[in-house]
């Protein structure tokens, strides 16, 4: 029982590092209509970026910021430069899909010379342990935790009371019909990757500081989870994958304490694809704050 | 509705894009022609993962290639043929394996040898490079090459089952502390990493011990559960592998057991520098020091062989700036004594068909009634134009390929010193290595 009780805890810290990444991911989708494949690679630049200003003395909490920053201008760099080009020549959306994988692609191995195959790690890997009963997690984990929920809650308000808000929702419900209201879309669509791209860059920071040691390679796994999360959430839905994340976070740590570990991915992509057979628009679509009305 | 339009585009292209990714490539298989050692460069193919969770293994052969070349190239070449090195990325999956088997074959006619196919992607791509007959020196411990009927397959490496009973050997009889009791054995989840675990089980069960298989499923970003679970178990000693997770593996070890290490004991594998990066940055370069414990072939890293390798290696530097890493890397050491071998045997037979030249591989290795030993290349060329039959001694020590072609010698017990560098500790006795051999059951 106690080792249920631990890895509930442990679900917690899973779900916030995933959550951090979905929502992200989640929102690209949502309102540029673009999926970017090249979102785990970014992640992994940043906590790189994080990892080069971790290692001049400086907290990796500050090192976040400069992993954060990062991301936002590189998402933004990458958009302006590579997708917006495709998509103004009408693009289709198999087409971008491919073009987003070859960007990662591009991102992978012009970082491989750069950064080596060398696994790495921060410096502040180790903190604290805190026991609550059977949940044990460490300071650096209850502070991830603490940095998700500040962070969703930070979306929450962004998308429900701000004027940015709006104009993400009404760009994603309708672009054509926003644009006509007087909504600039574009400079919507620019401050969107800026917003995910920071939240990607944090996501990278907060997963390699998570792993204990990340390389060039784990870029892959952060996609692939952050991908789960929004598609069963509901593909553009930042709630939806939060519920995504927490669904995914939980139940990978919970069946590994239940069955083998060898289980955990399976049964975690097996309630995937349950739902995607029930419910093929995923846990919250039309319910979340980036849904078409009516 | 334009909304659950959006979703199910994204749910297409989704499937369109795994589709994509999935895409496997066919190819031929070419048959140089033989007769004299012909002319123009000769092709060494690097097949290995370059890219990918695996990406850090790859190097290690290439480094190989690049100094063994120039021990060739510089003694007059094979035939005058100077021999040049080529990476073919794998990825470490299959699928992505067997299409770049399939390329590498089609595309270059003057394949010599090919060397890496770890256990990643062995199984695809050793029949491949079989049925092209080209001789291969291949990085994999998998049990099903124990009896394997590719005749062009090498294995300078022990079988899996070998390096788990010398695991064993370092449990029960290492030196700095008493037998260990419980064993906690930490392997990947695929099939490859398991092999360990069985014949691991068997010898430590009827040696009295306990014992208890925690396999991970590698890649993942964090294992806490399985780490809680684990130390639930209370093990003395952890026997583990896990390349590309154990630095996350292992620094999860310690902060969940109150930033104290637990002993644990690594394969062959794990003397790797990728390895001990991933490893000392993960739980500091003292525990690593304090309380790893490794297995090993019994390396000299002294001789002629190995000055002439370690020289070679240190020049490659120009090219690959992370070569001098592997001087001690035992795969490093023993793909370029598979080259050299593979150039020594195209010069005795004076032929550049592999049907002709591949049997004489194994020759050279293991020597016959009578013949000289050498340990260079220049040496081993001189020799054979003198009229006689060779033994090659390289920088990896001395061979004995049996009737599958696969190499075993005797076992040293080390560890690594902060720099990396392996340090032995001890060496297992004949009479140790039968009392693990039999409770296992070979």
């Amino acid at each position: 029982m106690s080792l249920f009780v631990a890895a509930f805890g442990f679900g917690l810290v899973s779900m916030s590092v995933i959550a951090l990444a979905a929502v992200g991911f989640t929102m690209q989708f949502g309102i540029t209509n673009m999926i970017n494949l090249a979102y785990g690679e970014v992640m992994i630049a940043s906590a790189y970026v994080a990892y080069y200003i971790d290692q001049t003395g400086i907290s990796i909490w500050v090192a976040m910021i400069g992993g954060a920053i990062f991301g936002a201008v590189f998402s933004f760099l990458i958009n302006r430069f590579i997708y917006a080009p495709f998509m103004r020549k009408g693009t289709a959306n198999l087409g971008m899909v491919i073009v987003s994988l070859a960007v990662s692609l591009m991102i992978a191995n012009l970082l491989l010379p750069i950064v080596g195959y060398y696994s790495v790690s921060y410096r502040e890997r180790f903190g604290s342990i805190v026991r609550l009963g059977s949940v044990v997690l460490t300071v650096n984990q209850m502070l991830i935790i603490a940095l998700a929920v500040v962070v969703m809650l930070a979306i929450h308000a962004l998308l429900r009371y701000t004027r940015l808000g709006k104009a993400m929702r009404a760009t994603a419900a309708n672009p054509t019909l926003a644009r006509s209201s007087g909504i600039p879309t574009q400079r919507v669509i620019d401050i969107v990757w800026l917003i995910t791209g920071a939240l990607c860059g944090l996501a990278g920071t907060v997963a390699g500081l998570d792993s204990e040691t990340f390389a060039i390679a784990s870029g892959a796994g952060f996609l692939i989870t952050a991908l789960a999360a929004a598609v069963l959430g509901g593909a553009g839905q930042p709630y939806g994958a939060m519920v995504g994340a927490v669904v995914i976070g939980m139940v990978t740590e919970l069946s590994a304490a239940a069955w083998s570990p060898d289980y955990k991915q399976v049964v975690a992509f097996g309630i995937l694809v349950v739902v995607m057979v029930l419910r093929p628009q995923g846990l919250l679509a039309k319910r979340g704050a980036l849904a078409a009305a009516g | 509705m334009n909304t659950f339009r959006a979703r199910m585009r994204f749910g297409q292209a989704a499937i369109s894009t795994l589709a994509v990714v999935v895409l496997a490539a066919c190819g031929g298989s070419n048959t140089p022609s033989g007769g004299g050692l012909g002319s123009g460069d000769l092709l060494v193919g690097v097949l290995a993962p370059f890219s990918g969770t695996d990406a850090g293994l790859g190097p290690a052969y290439y480094a190989a290639c690049l100094a063994a070349a120039p021990s060739i190239n510089s003694n007059g070449g094979v035939g005058g043929r100077q021999v040049k090195c080529q990476q073919f990325d794998t990825r470490g999956e299959p699928a992505d394996a067997a299409p770049a088997a399939n390329q590498m074959i089609a595309s270059n006619s003057n394949l010599m040898a090919v060397v890496g196919c770890t256990s990643d992607e062995a199984s695809a791509v050793a029949p491949i490079v079989d049925k092209a007959h080209v001789p291969m020196f291949c990085m994999t411990g998998q049990t099903e090459f124990n009896k394997t009927k590719l005749t062009y397959f090498h294995r300078l490496v022990p079988a899996d089952i070998y390096d788990a009973y010398a695991m064993v050997g370092s449990a029960l009889y290492g030196p700095g502390h008493s037998p260990y009791g419980r064993i906690a054995l930490v392997f990947g989840d695929d099939i490859g990493s398991q092999a360990f675990v069985d014949p691991a089980t068997n010898a430590l069960k009827k040696l009295g011990k306990t014992v208890q298989n925690f396999p991970i499923h590698l890649g993942s970003s964090t294992f806490r559960t399985e780490v809680t679970n684990m130390l639930n178990f209370k093990p003395d000693v952890i026997f583990t592998e896990a390349l590309g997770s154990a630095g996350t593996y292992l620094g999860e070890v310690k902060s969940l057991n109150g930033n104290k290490m637990i002993p644990f004991i690594g394969t062959s594998a794990t003397i790797d520098p990728v390895w001990f990066q991933d490893v000392s940055q993960a739980i500091g370069v003292n525990d690593l020091v304090q309380y790893y414990g490794g297995v090993d072939l019994g390396y000299t890293f002294s001789g002629p062989a190995y000055d002439e390798f370690l020289t070679n290696l240190n020049a490659a530097a120009s090219v690959f700036p992370k070569a001098p890493t592997y001087k001690q890397r035992g795969s490093t050491l023993h793909l370029y004594d598979g080259i050299i071998m593979t150039a020594l045997a195209m010069i005795a037979t004076n032929s550049s068909d592999p049907k002709v030249y591949n049997p004489k591989i194994k020759e050279i290795a293991n020597g016959v009634s009578g013949a000289q030993v050498v340990t260079t290349y220049k040496d081993g060329v001189a020799a054979l134009h003198a009229g006689k039959s060779i033994r090659f001694v390289g920088a990896g020590g001395e061979n004995f390929f049996d009737q599958y072609n696969n190499s075993q010698s005797g076992y040293i017990l080390v560890k690594y010193d902060a720099q990396g560098n392996e340090v032995t500790v001890a060496q297992l006795t004949p009479e140790q290595t039968k009392t693990i051999s039999d409770a296992g059951g070979i």
